[in-house]
């Protein structure tokens, strides 16, 4: 199943994690196509913020599968995932403090970095050719995300609707294949998260591929090509936006299966 | 490009001040100069490695020490010839700073703090227990000032040799700094987590600026050890360390003005504080220090900032 048509990017097979007796993610199977947005959401411990990380590589999983194209990228570390090219948000903002707003972007871009540390070390010319390069490339990515004024601020005086801002446009400073948002629109006001919405369109249509896991309805299905709905560690349902919100699985997970047992 | 030419007569201008001062100084004065440039140099290190990457080490006069020690074994004792003993130092020194900086990264923060002290404090340990190898307590001493090309490593010689290394690391860590590895060091210092999630990785990024920096200071320490020809291991206990974390912390940690403005103070200090409190001098040394720490966070560097910020308008964006 796709939303888009796109070559598969992302293949999820068998994933599993458990917490000691607790089965935190259990078996889950889905795919992720170029430049599709596909949401995974859930009720409060369904396992998608487990599931997040153990494709960021924050968490190894105990069985399964998951593989970037062809290549098997489960268990390795967070900074090996990133340089696959799977690149991440955080939920609560996480920027680098003791840097400015470009310099943010610029760690984003590590991956892309060719120069050799001796060469950096002596400041020759083809290193600081590159780093030119790359700031000029963070403007225009700053210019994207709706921050082009706040090259050289403080992190500290962004507001928190800006700081989320600051972490799509690290993510993609990376030239990621895929970005992983982290309920991308906690804590945002409605005009935020509006904007934000804006954003992650704007990053799909560059045919990156957009993973998130979302509490919020209301943000993400207008924005999802296709959700993977989770409950209790399993997957309940995978389909289009308004499909899924036909399954009667999903509305009992969501509106109590006390209801749902007695129908 | 007129940045460029700025930075460019900057060094320019540096360069010439410390040659003309090596050149003019003598006695008592010519003494100070060159401890003042050894102890920038090894500043200048530490601000990378404690300032920049977060790393709270306590072995940065430790390898100065190992630098001093090795080079003066290995060239007297074993008559190597200087350029030999000098690659086998830096070698000896990457060695050790490997062993103490991996199995300290497996570890976090607060352990790296703990085993450097521990390696500095044995290292003194050692030291003095070296029986005739290591001259014991009395430290090395009656071995020559080496000749390179001709020329005798001491007196304006030698301070032209000290001006050459301090710029140069100088100039390195400043390139360096501002370089994709000062940002993943500084990102890897913010938030470790983060760091790993744009690809960085931290194990790594933090041994190789342990391994490098600890180096650089064991290099300082092979020109340390023809200061005086003499070598002690006092010199190179953890007081000595303290003082040097507190010149990064009053200079303005993280900036590399900063590592060096902060040296100076605190070398000169005492130099004018005996006249003018008299034994009280240690006592005032100390107040100064926690006013300093309590009420300039960012160090000196950090004023002078807020003053220039104040003093120019508000750059259009």
């Amino acid at each position: 199943m796709s939303g888009t048509g796109g070559r598969t990017l992302l293949t999820v097979r068998g994933l599993a994690k458990r917490f000691g007796g607790l089965v935190a993610v259990d078996d889950v199977d889905f795919d992720l196509d170029d430049g599709e947005i596909l949401g995974i959401i859930g009720p409060n411990g369904a396992g998608k913020t487990t599931t997040f990380n153990l494709i960021a590589g924050a968490l190894r999983a105990d069985a399964g599968s998951i593989r970037l194209r062809d290549a098997e990228i489960a268990g390795l570390p967070a900074h090996k995932v990133a340089a696959r090219g799977i690149l991440r948000t955080f939920q609560h903002n996480r920027p680098f403090k003791g840097m400015n707003v470009l310099e943010n972007l610029l760690v984003g871009a590590h991956r892309r970095v060719r120069a050799r540390p001796w060469a950096a070390a002596l400041g020759l010319p083809s290193a600081r050719r590159e780093d030119a390069a790359l700031a000029a490339a963070a403007r225009e990515t700053l210019a994207f995300v709706g921050l082009g004024d706040h090259a050289a601020s403080d992190v500290s005086k962004l507001s928190f609707g800006q700081g989320r801002l600051l972490e799509c446009a690290r993510a993609l400073m990376g030239e990621p294949a895929i970005i992983l948002f982290d309920e991308p629109a906690a804590g945002l006001t409605s005009v935020e998260a509006e904007r934000l919405g804006g954003v992650i369109r704007g990053i799909a249509a560059r045919g990156i591929a957009v993973l998130l896991i979302e509490h919020d309805m209301r943000f993400l299905l207008p924005l999802a090509h296709r959700v993977v709905v989770l409950d209790r560690g399993a997957k309940i349902a995978d389909g289009t936006p308004a499909a899924i919100s036909r399954e009667p699985a999903v509305i009992e997970a969501y509106l109590g299966r006390h209801a749902g047992a007695a129908a | 490009m007129n940045a460029k030419l700025a930075a460019a007569i900057g060094w320019l201008a540096g360069a010439a001040i410390l040659a003309a001062l090596s050149l003019t100084l003598t006695g008592y004065h010519a003494d100070l100069f060159r401890k003042l440039l050894l102890t920038a140099t090894l500043a200048v290190g530490y601000n990378f490695q404690f300032g920049f990457a977060g790393q709270i080490a306590f072995s940065h006069y430790a390898f100065y020490g190992i630098g001093a020690y090795a080079i003066t074994i290995l060239s007297t004792r074993f008559g190597l010839a200087l350029p030999v003993a000098a690659l086998a130092t830096i070698g000896l020194s990457a060695l050790l700073a490997l062993m103490v900086a991996i199995p300290a990264n497996r570890l976090e923060g607060f352990y790296i703090a703990l085993a450097t002290l521990a390696f500095a404090q044995l290292f003194v340990v050692v030291m003095v227990q070296g029986g005739d190898f290591t001259g014991g307590p009395d430290g090395l001493f009656g071995f020559d000032a080496p000749t390179i090309f001709g020329a005798r490593l001491a007196g304006a010689n030698f301070m032209l040799v000290v001006s050459a290394l301090f710029l140069a690391n100088l100039a390195l860590f400043a390139a360096l700094g501002r370089s994709w590895f000062g940002r993943a060091c500084r990102a890897v210092r913010d938030d470790p987590e983060a760091a790993a999630a744009m690809g960085v990785d931290v194990a790594r990024t933090r041994i190789a600026v342990f391994t490098l920096t600890s180096s650089l200071a064991a290099v300082a320490g092979m020109a340390y050890a023809f200061a005086d020809n003499f070598v002690n291991p006092f010199v190179f206990g953890i007081d000595a360390m303290f003082v040097l974390l507190f010149m990064v912390l009053i200079g303005g940690a993280g900036r590399h003005a900063g590592a060096v403005v902060g040296c100076v103070f605190l070398f000169m200090l005492p130099e004018y504080l005996g006249d003018l409190v008299g034994r009280f001098h240690l006592l005032a040394y100390g107040i100064l220090m926690v006013v300093v720490m309590m009420f300039l966070p960012n160090g000196i560097i950090g004023l002078w900032d807020r003053l220039a910020k104040r003093l120019r308008p508000e750059p259009a964006r």
